[in-house]
């Protein structure tokens, strides 16, 4: 035990040394400052800077390449708050929550403290997540090793569905679908143990299959260019900016509600797949519910943004733990994040540790500089932001475009990488307009092929036997969880659609 | 509080409505693709065992697709999705819809991006086409004046070039 812990620190040292160059904290620095503007502006999310960015990564060393779209990826989800809180219009979707009392207090002419303490706020939540991913990744990695290809299908299943039932409001089965659609996507092309050709209707561009990258710059970077620019929504700053740096009584007042909000966030950022926002909304309810003050809430409190802002960037940290340990993504900016390392030939998984010694330290020891960049800058920044604030989306949304362009060419340079672009850009926007969720779908197309290739390996290794499989321990849990997220996902349906039809039926007796 | 709900209570009904008639299609369609899928994966190559064939997992996709989309359908019908798809799809309300600020603008906007993909990209140099497509935009969406239009397109467009071509080292299409 102790020669085991003296190892660990041992190679903490040798990561900590070779990490901490100059170059790399230059690089991570500047990225998080990159990722506060790209996060304050609406429109810009965390997902799309790290989709467009992943091919620019391809020249990079590996920690030179981790240090940019990390530091991206924790400046964007901080930076949100600025627009949430100036404007009232998240500048991602993970700060939707802080704009119910960030913009109240903005209206109130407290708009620099409720920036403030958003900053502060998200610092805590970083901490928090980087801690527990340290100290918890160890456990589910031993967890990990005893995982078979029954299992890894298992977990791909779960992904789905528990994503799905997270990410929708009412109706899971939307989730569901859109989830196994992206299944369906990794299908497209030659098959991985035969090279059969699958849905490529004798195109030869389909049998090279759908890339990744082109489809997930498609669905994030073409549907929000669409979404934003459908129709003008004017927006305008409201009331100054003043005092920034959040007072000692304030930051003491919203600390337990922090912490707590912080925890939330990484075990909401474990669960694959769900994502920043969902995080932000889950502590915010419960910080209402335990609050001494819940009327406040929505009416101003620090303490409601706080709990939200914490959330969010602890979700960065704790949607790393499933996707180092088990390469499932906890959020669709970590997914992002997956498909960047994979470029880089790292393969998250139970033998990350034997593979790449040191990674893990690497990712938190990355993390918790940009954290401190981001808490140094964002404070900084906070009052010229509002001038990038008065920047118009009718000018920078078709900037969007070429860049996508080219983020979806680089990585294999071929034209049809480009189309793939353009048609997962419509059908994400078409799906979005409908209320289909996208975390679904991208997990779908990050674990479509393990669960392809691990389902058909199970059950070849069982000779056709379901029953071997079924007496595995972690496949129970699985297979039991799975069952669960099911039923209670066709009961919120079933009630949401009871509820629709009590409407129409008032509708049609003339009460409505 | 009784006064805004009967004020919500329209727009709920209308988002209500287009949501039955909307799972009621996609429903449909996802029944047909899934049937689709099965079908195909049924005749896929089987090489030793059909556990292992390529058609395998791909038929049992075909299979949650058909469950999936027979959910949506039996759920809109519940919510008397027949009715609704005639009301959407009512003459009227087709004009309406295509009549809609929103929807021309997108389809203008879509249209604008596969000029740019298809018809430039490829044709004139990148930095070019960037240059028009910004420009063509700037002006559809009102962004700014026409010369302020000229100076951003270009500007951006000859950034994004150098960017990536001197500093990035990454090929432009």
């Amino acid at each position: 035990m102790f020669d085991t812990f003296m190892s660990e620190l041992s190679l903490f040292w040798n990561v900590l040394g070779s990490t901490l160059t100059i170059t790399n904290m230059f690089v991570v620095t500047a990225a998080t400052v990159m990722g506060i503007i790209v996060g304050a502006i609406p429109g810009l999310t965390a997902t799309m800077a790290l989709a467009l960015l992943i091919n620019l990564t391809y020249g990079m060393n590996l920690t030179i390449a981790i240090a940019f779209l990390l530091g991206v990826y924790v400046g964007a989800v901080m930076g949100g708050c600025n627009a949430a809180i100036m404007v009232n219009i998240p500048g991602t979707p993970s700060s939707a929550a802080t704009a119910l009392d960030g913009f109240v207090l903005a209206k109130q002419g407290k708009g620099g403290l409720a920036l403030g303490t958003g900053i502060v706020a998200s610092f805590f939540g970083m901490l928090v997540s980087i801690v527990m991913l340290i100290f918890l990744s160890p456990f589910i990695y031993k967890i990990a090793l005893r995982f078979g290809q029954w299992e890894y299908f298992l977990l791909a299943v779960f992904g789905i569905m528990i994503c799905g039932n997270l990410s929708t409001g009412k109706d899971p089965i939307k989730g569901w679908i859109v989830g196994f659609l992206g299944f369906f996507v990794t299908l497209i092309g030659l098959e991985k143990v035969y090279a059969y050709p699958r849905f490529t209707f004798g195109s030869l561009d389909l049998m090279g299959g759908i890339s990744l990258i082109p489809a997930l710059i498609g669905v994030f970077g073409i549907s929000e260019v669409l979404f934003v620019l459908q129709e003008k929504v004017p927006y305008k700053i409201e009331g100054k900016v003043g005092r920034v740096i959040p007072e000692w009584k304030t930051i003491k007042a919203v600390l337990p509600t922090a912490i707590r909000s912080g925890l939330i966030g990484v075990g909401i950022g474990a669960v694959p797949g769900a994502g920043e926002d969902i995080g932000a909304w889950v502590a915010y309810d419960i910080g209402k519910r335990r609050s001494k003050h819940p009327e406040l809430y929505g009416k101003g409190s620090f303490e409601g943004l706080a709990a939200a802002e914490t959330a969010n960037n602890a979700v960065v940290g704790g949607a790393m733990i499933p996707m180092l340990t088990l390469a499932v993504p906890g959020s669709p900016p970590a997914a992002m994040f997956l498909a960047a390392i994979w470029l880089h030939g790292v393969r998250p998984g139970p033998m990350l540790p034997v593979e790449h010694p040191g990674f893990l330290y690497m990712i938190a020891i990355m993390l918790l500089c940009a954290t401190f960049a981001m808490l140094i800058w964002g404070l900084i920044l906070a009052k010229p932001m509002a001038k990038i604030l008065k920047v118009k989306r009718e000018i920078l949304m078709p900037i969007i475009v070429p860049l996508t362009v080219i983020g979806a060419y680089a990585g294999n340079v071929r034209g049809f990488d480009i189309t793939v672009m353009l048609i997962f850009g419509l059908i994400g926007y078409v799906l979005r307009k409908l209320d289909y969720p996208m975390a679904p779908l991208v997990l779908g197309i990050i674990l479509g092929d393990m669960a392809d290739i691990s389902f058909r390996q199970a059950l070849m290794q069982s000779r056709g036997s379901l029953l071997p499989l079924m007496t595995r321990p972690i496949g129970i849990i699985l297979m039991v969880a799975i069952i669960l997220i099911a039923y209670s996902g066709i009961k919120r349906a079933v009630e949401f659609s009871r509820e629709q039809r009590k409407i129409i039926e008032l509708k049609e007796a003339g009460r409505l | 509080m009784d006064d805004t709900k009967k004020e919500a209570a329209p727009e709920e009904v209308k988002e209500v409505r287009k949501n039955g008639a909307a799972d009621l299609i996609m429903g449909a369609l996802l029944i047909i693709f899934g049937i689709y899928v099965a079908y195909t994966a049924l005749n896929m190559r089987v090489y030793t065992t059909f556990l292992s064939a390529p058609g395998f997992f791909p038929l049992i996709l075909g299979v949650v697709f058909i469950i999936l989309g027979a959910m949506m359908v039996a759920s809109a019908i519940k919510r008397k999705g027949f009715a609704q798809v005639k009301v959407v799809f009512a003459k009227s309300n087709l004009i309406s819809f295509v009549k809609h600020h929103e929807f021309i603008r997108v389809i203008i906007l879509v249209g604008m991006m596969a000029i740019f993909i298809f018809g430039l990209i490829g044709r004139i140099h990148f930095g070019i086409a960037t240059s028009i497509y910004l420009f063509a935009n700037f002006m559809y969406l009102k962004s700014t004046s026409w010369w302020k239009a000229i100076i951003i397109s270009v500007v951006a467009a000859l950034m994004i070039v150098l960017a990536f071509t001197r500093f990035f080292n990454i090929p432009l299409p």
